[in-house]
């Protein structure tokens, strides 16, 4: 069968069975699931909140909603009850901003006929857009959140400057509208230039930003004027960009921004006291240094999940695959190396210590997953306690904080009667580095896991023969093209296409570690042999990664594989 | 080992959350050349607060105060350069021939190495200047190297006034007119260019001031015109309110842009790179417009073919305020060597040698009566010696920020970096930095196409 008719197999499948599909797709039970909407939660340590433990406690969930919680509860005779002996019970988390539930869209060609005038959705201006239109309830990031115990997200679009406004969604719910818990939440926004086209860079953004904000609320006012009294006055345009600036005016939304370096978040915080508006922060990498700052920007405050790679302590000597051990034996006992490798060390610390250090500063924070790949979530968590972050601090960044943060109090953010029933069931604290997650309420629905998902084995490499697509965005625009392997492990061949030169490329130096593919391959860039190389981490058929061109800088690439004829 | 690293991390970090500082420092003497007021031999400099306080023979050194022992060292202004790229994020916004409402303030970089290997040429201000892929392009930020802080704000020089940068020639012909086909593709197209981008500011302003004069009357029903930043900016250099600085090469281009800013009204003019200055000299002088130049660099491209070291001079004896700039993160380490270029090709004294790397570049910015020479009353900004720092023997010693020590030689750390990328690959090798450390075409390199 090829790919094209397995699909539409599916889809016909899907059509037929709707709640069959629904079921599959969850992928963990094959048992029908009961027909009751009432559960009870037995025997468990139950963590109401930060700091409020009931030990062997009750709780009860009817319709979706927490109907009781307790020691001594009646369970009502049509529970569906989860024996949790020994298990732990908390909230479900709630994540500060990403894109779960959002594919991500194919990047398209554009050609623009005057770079300095582009039209406003090629040039990533469309505050207007609203995440719902883009939601897909069964996007496999839905439920890799959930796995990791995550109930609600703060979604927007994907997109540059400002691709629309967010939403605060359940990751449980057949349809788009079925997830939406609070539509039109924020306003999103990042200082992304469009390649090639204005605004292209940090300065160009800020510019327009500014000019945006003062014409929306010029607009707004003449508007108002205009209702009062509309005889013999220019009649006000219609401006959809405009007019999505509205209610960040009138302070009824937020605009959320993602910014992670220390620099780009005092540039968010220059923009915000320059036009007023109200601030959200996503994705902080960089804050350590900034804690005042950001305590006295008065913005809502959500920090990133996505933490850089930190060795593990090794009391064995590493034994990375080398060309030449001595070389490498000699560079490690450079002192200047050793000093650099310490101060990079240090750094890497800084991040892990960060929340710590905020939480110790008074700053308050929730958690962001924007960034973070879902399967180092739960560890980065750990290593976060192991970096001084109190157990309660991290539940608290994990619901109260973001459910307050958000305005989600009184429905969110504690197992307390009459909130959403929202829960994680974990089999040991979830902050233990080997607990699992057994359970997952969302919006009352039940959500069990047995398998974990199995990790692989360590020196396995994966399969990267065959044919793949690539995307890759750089000054120059976006390139997509095909990259073809060939061959097999120590010896692989293979091609790169790309669509804007229209050239292929033999690749050199294909080599694969574990789950890591690296090549490389020569271009011609005015007139200059220019080395790119390319290392990517595949996973399931796709990949990510950088591709690093000589000094012309390093971009992100990803892909995916190709159907197989 | 590691509790060494520890100490200067902690120290490092110390330094980091501090913003603006003010020092308290007391130099002892040192032959002291202020510039402006000649040279003094054994003279004692006091800085309090930030600025300098006093000049003179056996002061007494305030009581906390940092004493540095100067006998046998030559004290003079910390070093300006008028055209820097340094400690940016962003140079070029180059999607369009006009971007005056963009701002290179808002691209500081204060965790650049490169303010730091400044401050050990002797270098305490920059002018970060937008690059020359455009006509028009961005405002820009004069920069106190206050190296050790993660503000931004903080390396702003708050008193300093506004500048844009201004291009002729083939910077702008090739990127708008050659790499995307719109006007300018010719120099007759960059002037058309300025031409028209401010007729049309002069109609906004008058739009808006009719609007202005008619909304307080009762019952007013006109409609202000759009907000419009770029427009906002243009009429601001109308109004007197922002310096020009115009990257430019050739005699004619140079004369074409004071005719503008003649038909305009424009007086605050300062060329940039300027090679062929020396053509139009008398012209400069009498425009009022001021040139900051290269000492001795040219025929990187064709426009900049007929050149000559002796720009400098020539344009310094015609009258006209001249500097000298580095355009270079590297050049900017060595300015003191650039300057001393105008003695063999000219033979300038020492003092006029000096005053184009310290009193001159402050007139261009704007900030003469805040920095630039040794005077009470102005900043504690500078830069200490061994040997004259005309000489080829000349050793940086010590350079002083704000009456803070952000250089010295003495205790001169390997790693002076601010932040560690957690992802660099610890690589002791150097890297080339491509065009010779040039970044005026940052940011632009993709519109070229073969």
């Amino acid at each position: 069968m090829t790919g094209s008719k397995l699909v539409f197999m599916r889809r016909a499948l899907l059509l037929l069975f709707p709640a069959l599909s629904y079921l599959t797709s969850l992928g963990q039970s094959s048992e029908l699931a009961p027909v009751t909407r009432t559960y009870a939660i037995k025997n468990a340590r139950i963590v109401q909140a930060p700091g409020r433990i009931i030990d062997n406690g009750v709780l009860v969930i009817k319709n979706g909603i927490i109907t009781a919680v307790g020691k001594n509860i009646e369970i009502p005779a049509e529970a569906r009850i989860i024996k949790a002996d020994t298990m732990y019970v908390y909230a479900g988390f709630i994540d500060g901003l990403s894109h779960t539930g959002v594919p991500k869209p194919k990047e398209e060609e554009n050609k623009v006929k005057d770079p300095g005038n582009p039209p406003n959705d090629i040039a990533g201006i469309e505050p207007q857009r609203d995440v719902r239109n883009m939601l897909d309830p069964n996007d496999k990031s839905v439920d890799e959140m959930r796995r990791l115990g995550f109930a609600v997200s703060h979604v927007v679009p994907h997109g540059r400057m400002l691709p629309g406004q967010g939403a605060i969604i359940l990751h449980a719910g057949e349809s788009p509208d079925a997830m939406v818990y609070k539509q039109q939440a924020s306003l999103f926004s990042q200082l992304t230039g469009a390649p090639g086209i204005y605004p292209n860079t940090v300065i160009g953004v800020m510019a327009k930003y500014r000019e945006l904000y003062r014409q929306a609320e010029q607009a707004k006012a003449y508007k108002a004027r205009y209702i009062q009294d509309a005889t013999g006055m220019e009649r006000p345009s219609s401006d959809r960009v405009l007019e999505a600036f509205y209610p960040v005016i009138d302070k009824q939304i937020p605009v959320v921004f993602k910014a992670e370096d220390v620099l780009s978040i005092q540039r968010v915080i220059d923009l915000k006291s320059q036009l007023g508006f109200n601030l959200m922060l996503a994705e902080i990498k960089q804050g350590w240094d900034i804690s005042e700052k950001l305590k006295n920007s008065g913005a809502k405050l959500f920090l990133s999940l996505d933490l850089p790679e930190m060795k593990e302590e090794k009391s064995m000597p590493d034994t990375t695959k080398t060309t030449d051990k001595n070389v490498e034996l000699k560079a490690d006992k450079d002192p200047e190396k050793q000093r650099l490798q310490a101060r990079k060390d240090e750094t890497i610390k800084k991040h892990y210590q960060q929340p710590a250090l905020l939480q110790s500063q008074g700053v308050e924070f929730g958690f962001s997953t924007f960034e973070a790949k879902p399967r180092d979530i739960k560890g980065n968590l750990s290593k976060l306690i192991e970096n001084g972050l109190s157990e309660d601090a991290a539940l608290s960044a994990l619901t109260t904080t973001p459910a307050r943060l958000l305005g989600l109090s009184s429905t969110m953010g504690t197992l307390d009667i009459g909130k959403i029933a929202n829960l994680v069931i974990t089999d040991k604290s979830y902050f233990d580095k080997e607990s699992k997650v057994k359970y997952v309420f969302v919006d009352g629905k039940i959500f069990e896991y047995k398998d974990e998902p199995v990790p692989k084995k360590n020196g396995e490499t994966v399969r990267v023969t065959g044919k793949w697509t690539y995307n890759t965005e750089t000054p120059q625009g976006v390139h997509t093209g095909d990259i073809v392997i060939n061959g097999e492990e120590g010896d692989y061949s293979g091609t790169i296409s790309s669509t804007i030169s229209g050239d292929t490329n033999d690749l050199s130096n294909i080599s694969v570690d574990g789950d890591q593919l690296s090549f490389s391959f020569t271009v011609v860039i005015e007139g200059n042999a220019v080395l790119v190389e390319v290392i990517v981490t595949v996973e399931e058929g796709s990949f990510e990664g950088t591709m690093t061109a000589g000094d012309y800088g390093s971009y992100p690439i990803e892909g995916e594989r190709s159907p197989e004829k | 080992m590691k509790e060494y690293i520890a100490i200067v991390l902690l120290l490092l970090f110390s330094q980091a959350v501090q913003s603006q500082q003010k020092g308290t420092v007391l130099i002892k003497n040192g032959t002291v050349l202020t510039i402006t007021k000649g040279t003094m031999e054994a003279t004692d400099v006091l800085i309090k607060d930030g600025v300098i306080s006093k000049i003179g023979k056996g002061l007494s050194t305030p009581k906390g105060a940092q004493t540095i022992d100067a006998t046998g060292m030559y004290v003079m202004p910390g070093i300006i350069d008028a055209h820097s790229h340094i400690a940016l994020d962003a140079v070029n916004e180059a999607t369009s021939p006009v971007t005056a409402e963009v701002w290179t303030g808002d691209a500081i970089n204060p965790l650049d190495v490169s303010i730091y290997r400044a401050l050990a040429g002797g270098v305490t201000i920059s002018h970060a200047l937008h690059g020359s892929a455009n006509a028009i392009g961005g405002q820009s930020e004069t920069i106190k190297h206050r190296y050790g802080t993660v503000d931004p704000d903080a390396l702003r020089m708050k008193e300093a006034p506004r500048t844009i940068k201004f291009a002729l020639g083939e910077n702008p012909t090739r990127v708008h007119g050659g790499g995307n086909g719109i006007v300018p593709r010719t120099r007759m197209g960059v002037e058309a260019v300025f031409r028209s981008s401010f007729s049309e500011a002069r109609q906004y302003m008058k739009a808006w001031d009719e609007y202005n004069a008619g909304k307080s009357k009762k019952g007013y029903k006109g409609t202000a015109p759009q907000y419009d930043l770029r427009l906002e900016t243009l009429a601001d250099i109308l109004k007197g309110d922002i310096i020009v600085h115009c990257h430019s090469y050739r005699a004619d281009e140079i004369y074409m842009l004071m005719q503008v800013c003649k038909d305009f009204g424009i007086k605050k003019l300062v060329f940039q790179h300027v090679n062929e200055g020396f053509k139009v000299a008398p012209e400069l002088a009498e425009f009022g417009a001021m040139a900051s130049v290269f000492s001795d660099w040219w025929a990187y491209k064709f426009e900049v073919y007929y050149s000559t070291a002796y720009n400098a001079t020539i344009l310094h004896k015609n009258g006209v305020v001249t500097s000298i700039n580095s355009d270079s993160g590297e050049l900017i380490r060595h300015l003191y060597h650039e300057a001393a270029k105008t003695q063999k090709y000219g033979g300038l004294s020492d003092n006029d040698a000096l005053s184009m790397i310290t009193i001159n570049p402050a007139k261009q910015l704007g900030i003469e009566s805040r920095v630039g020479s040794i005077e009470e009353g102005k900043d504690g900004d500078i830069a200490i010696f061994k040997n004259h720092p005309l000489s080829i023997y000349t050793i940086p010693m010590m350079t002083i920020v704000d009456g803070v020590v952000e250089f010295d030689r003495e205790n001169d750390p390997d790693d002076m970096r601010i932040y560690v990328d957690p992802k660099e690959t610890i690589d002791v090798t150097l890297h080339g930095t491509g065009h010779a450390g040039d970044r005026c075409m940052q940011d632009a390199e993709f519109l070229f196409h073969e």
